[in-house]
């Protein structure tokens, strides 16, 4: 890749030496009360209204090997012109802030990092309106803006009770109380949920701006009622078409173009409406912008001829979109048994890949085919399955080269709710205090208990129910694509896991699998190179 | 909105003692749920006085019968299928319907490890991990929209589970209903909402909660609205009394029916 916006962020990278020299003695640029760690790499930032193109195809590197990235139509030769990457609001963001082709079109924490300890925490990613903690605190201050440095999160407030597609507030069918507010936000008189436009604000991290045409198929389980629970689909208001709500955290935006629309008016604070112009670039370059992990620093090329077929950004610009992988026919993320058993020679490197590589389809196989009892997860024990149900990875995570639902792929799995959602030891020996916000939601007398958490729930983020206002919702969270995870960490919705061995880790104690070292091992290489 | 008159028997009160279910092969009880793990699939049980009963198979979302929930007691409604053997130990209920207890109940935790004895003899539907390339049953093919409909009335009926509102089941029954109407260009949409009762193997009746054929009829009214169509005039009543329960296909009750008229 050699686009001329790489450059540019090199330039600034290399015009700011005496900026990082006191960071590398262990010092930090803003240390007034919390230290800011140190970026693995120097990234490929690309910065708002930067000059020069995006290459039709290339590579990043990461910290497990090379992310790829390809764009269907062919190169964006004027970045500048082009509204995806023009900070199209007063506080200087673009779309491209949060959403890298070096991040796998998302935004890494290592990125974050890097970007804070460039500008000093002046770059726009860092505006007071969400990519602080609350904008009410002190700008700049590594403290105000903890969960965008700690854990990639930027703050989605939304109007609570919600609003319906009518634009009238929903009655909810529970109450919510805030427990803890570490960020000052939810009971701020003039942001929380008792001010006189009352918000309740959740954190979370930026989706992957690409293989988009898997989020917004119109394929298997795209019905105009939701197949989770019967209820209406959103319907894509420029085409009255059901959505397959697989966007956002929550799903609140049925298509990428309502999804562009609220971006602009809330991460970039239009004061305008974008025009239908610059609508329609923005969503036909998120239409062609393919990403997968391209190389692992282990198991090398994950593309060359012969080797798995469903590995690389290519798979992902030539796949069928929107239907079911949880089979022996089509696979999730097939591999064809490619790398089952390899020869070693005696050559140290070679045999090295060979094993790396095994080691992926092991984790592979282990995704597809070792069972574990899954319990009391709301939108997958309550679809049919049966609680528990005896299933493997692929059950929930069984869209055909994703990894997703094929659709209303909203489920609580525990991030967020307690007792299993990640939360800090509280007692006399940890100095650390709970960074997120901690919420009570009581389902009212009027609608049964949720089915598996009963009538009080704590949560970290109630998910889609702030959106659907429904008991049974507290704590879903849409699933994401499992591609380009080793670009863009860390990784739930709430930024609790730092790594993949994390995520793995989560679901082994979450399901009680009692995976062996090897096999957290093998699922953590197999994650690494989707 | 309204209310028919009542045109059968009203069931006020729980649990009101009636006979037992005429046929002795009849087997309706509430009871706790309970999973035993197999070398395959895991079965689902449940005791009711002093037996074992086998009431499904895990198997996928388009299976006939959907397992139950620990945590939760359940209302089995079903038959002894006449010379089956066991399966996991369990007398063979085949017609079953199983409605979950909404509020959960603690005491329903039971799950049984897998033992040689009671594996499965015969290959289930959908193995405990990838399909073969299908779902179990093919009774979930996705909706085809309708084309060229003659402009006639056309009459639909949604069942439900025992005390149960709309769920993950009806997509499948609603878009269809949808597609006409729209296909029709329908001028009247006529919803009517039932509840009934279960007559238990022991002689209690159980009736549905008494707000469920309002709830039920007005839901389909705000769904099929809530999924665009709203051009039509929408007739939705309900009936309260629920119909005293024989115990021999109970469910049937449960439902709500809607007409389109061109």
């Amino acid at each position: 890749m050699t686009s001329r916006p790489i450059r540019h962020a090199l330039a600034a990278v290399l015009l700011l030496p005496t900026l990082l020299v006191g960071a590398e003695n262990g010092e930090t640029l803003d240390a007034k009360a919390m230290a800011v760690p140190a970026p693995k790499r120097v990234p490929h930032w690309i910065f708002p209204d930067t000059t020069g193109g995006l290459a039709a195809s290339g590579t990043y590197a990461n910290e497990l090997g090379q992310i790829g990235i390809v764009l269907a139509e062919g190169a964006v030769k004027d970045a500048k012109s082009h509204p995806f990457f023009q900070a199209l609001g007063p506080n200087g963001r673009a779309c491209v802030t949060c959403h890298q082709p070096q991040d796998a079109m998302s935004v890494s924490l290592d990125s974050i990092r890097w970007i804070w300890r460039v500008t000093g925490g002046k770059d726009p990613l860092f505006a007071a309106v969400d990519g602080k903690n609350c904008p009410h605190l002190p700008q700049g201050e590594p403290t105000s803006h903890s969960l965008l440095l700690n854990r990639g999160l930027i703050r989605v407030f939304l109007p609570w009770p919600p609003k319906g597609n009518d634009g009238k507030p929903v009655d909810p069918e529970f109450t919510l109380e805030v427990v803890r507010d570490p960020t000052g936000c939810n009971t701020h008189p003039q942001y929380g949920l008792s001010s006189s436009n009352p918000t309740v604000s959740v954190y979370r991290r930026p989706r992957p701006a690409a293989n988009t045409k898997f989020t917004t198929h119109e394929n298997f389980g795209v019905l105009p009622f939701i197949g989770k629970n019967g209820l209406p689909a959103s319907r894509d208001p420029d085409t009255g078409r059901a959505s397959s709500m697989n966007l956002m955290a929550d799903a609140r935006a049925p298509s990428l173009r309502a999804q562009a629309a609220d971006a602009a008016a809330g991460h970039m604070e239009v004061k305008k409406p974008l025009t239908k112009a610059q609508l329609d670039a923005i969503v036909a370059f998120e239409s062609q912008v393919y990403m997968a992990q391209a190389s692992d620093r282990h198991a090398g090329s994950l593309t060359e001829e012969g080797g798995p077929s469903g590995l690389g950004p290519q798979a992902m610009l030539k796949g069928e979109a929107g239907v079911l992988g949880n089979n022996t026919t089509r696979w999730v993320f097939p591999m064809e048994n490619k790398w089952k058993s390899l020869p070693r020679t005696g050559d140290a490197t070679q045999d090295a890949r060979h094993a790396a590589r095994e080691s992926i389809q092991r984790g592979h196989d282990n995704f597809m085919f070792r069972t574990f009892w899954i319990r009391d997860s709301m939108h997958l024990n309550s679809v049919g399955l049966g609680n528990p149900t005896k299933r493997t990875c692929a059950t929930c995570h069984g869209m055909h080269l994703t990894g997703m639902d094929t659709a209303d792929g909203w489920m609580d799995i525990g991030s967020t709710n307690l007792p299993w959602a990640k939360e800090e030891p509280l007692n006399p020996w940890n100095p650390n205090k709970p960074e997120l916000p901690l919420f009570k939601v009581t389902c009212k007398d009027r609608v049964p208990p949720h089915p598996f958490l009963g009538r009080v729930i704590y949560t970290q983020d109630p998910g889609r129910a702030l959106i659907t206002g429904r008991c049974n919702d507290v704590g879903t969270i849409v699933m994401q694509q499992l591609r380009g995870l080793a670009a863009r960490q860390p990784y739930f919705s709430n930024g609790s896991a730092q790594t993949l061995r994390e995520v793995v880790d989560f679901y082994d104690r979450r399901y009680n699998i009692g995976y062996t070292e090897q096999e957290k091992q093998d699922l953590v290489n197999f994650l690494g190179v989707l | 909105m309204r209310r028919l008159l009542p045109v059968m028997l009203g069931l006020g009160a729980p649990l009101a003692i009636a006979a037992a279910p005429a046929d002795p092969s009849i087997r309706n009880f509430v009871a706790c749920p309970v999973v035993r793990d197999t070398a395959s699939v895991p079965c689902w049980l449940s005791e009711h006085d002093g037996e074992l009963y086998f009431l499904t198979l895990q198997a996928d979302v388009s299976a006939p019968v959907n397992p139950p929930w620990l945590g939760h007691k359940v209302l089995v409604e079903g038959r002894i299928k006449p010379g089956a053997a066991r399966i996991c130990g369990g007398v063979v209920l085949e017609p079953v319907r199983l409605s979950i207890i909404a509020e959960p109940d603690a005491a329903c935790h039971t799950q049984l490890p897998a033992e040689e004895r009671y594996n499965l003899t015969f290959e289930p539907p959908r193995p405990p991990g990838p399909s073969g390339g299908r779902l179990a049953f093919n009774t979930l093919p996705m909706p085809v929209k309708p084309v060229d409909v003659k402009r006639e009335v056309k009459q639909y009926s949604l069942p439900y589970d025992f005390d149960g509102l709309i769920n993950f089941k009806h997509p499948f029954q609603l878009t269809p209903i949808l597609d006409m109407a729209n296909a029709m260009k329908v001028s009247r949409v006529e919803i009517i909402g039932h509840r009934g009762a279960a007559l238990l193997s022991d002689g209690s009746v159980m009736p549905e909660q008494a707000d469920r054929a309002k709830r039920r009829a007005e839901q389909v009214a705000e769904l099929l609205q809530g999924a665009g169509l709203t051009a039509p005039k929408y007739d939705v009543h309900w009936i309260d009394a629920a119909p005293a329960p024989s115990g021999i296909d109970d469910h049937t009750q449960r439902r709500v029916d809607i007409t389109l008229r061109p």
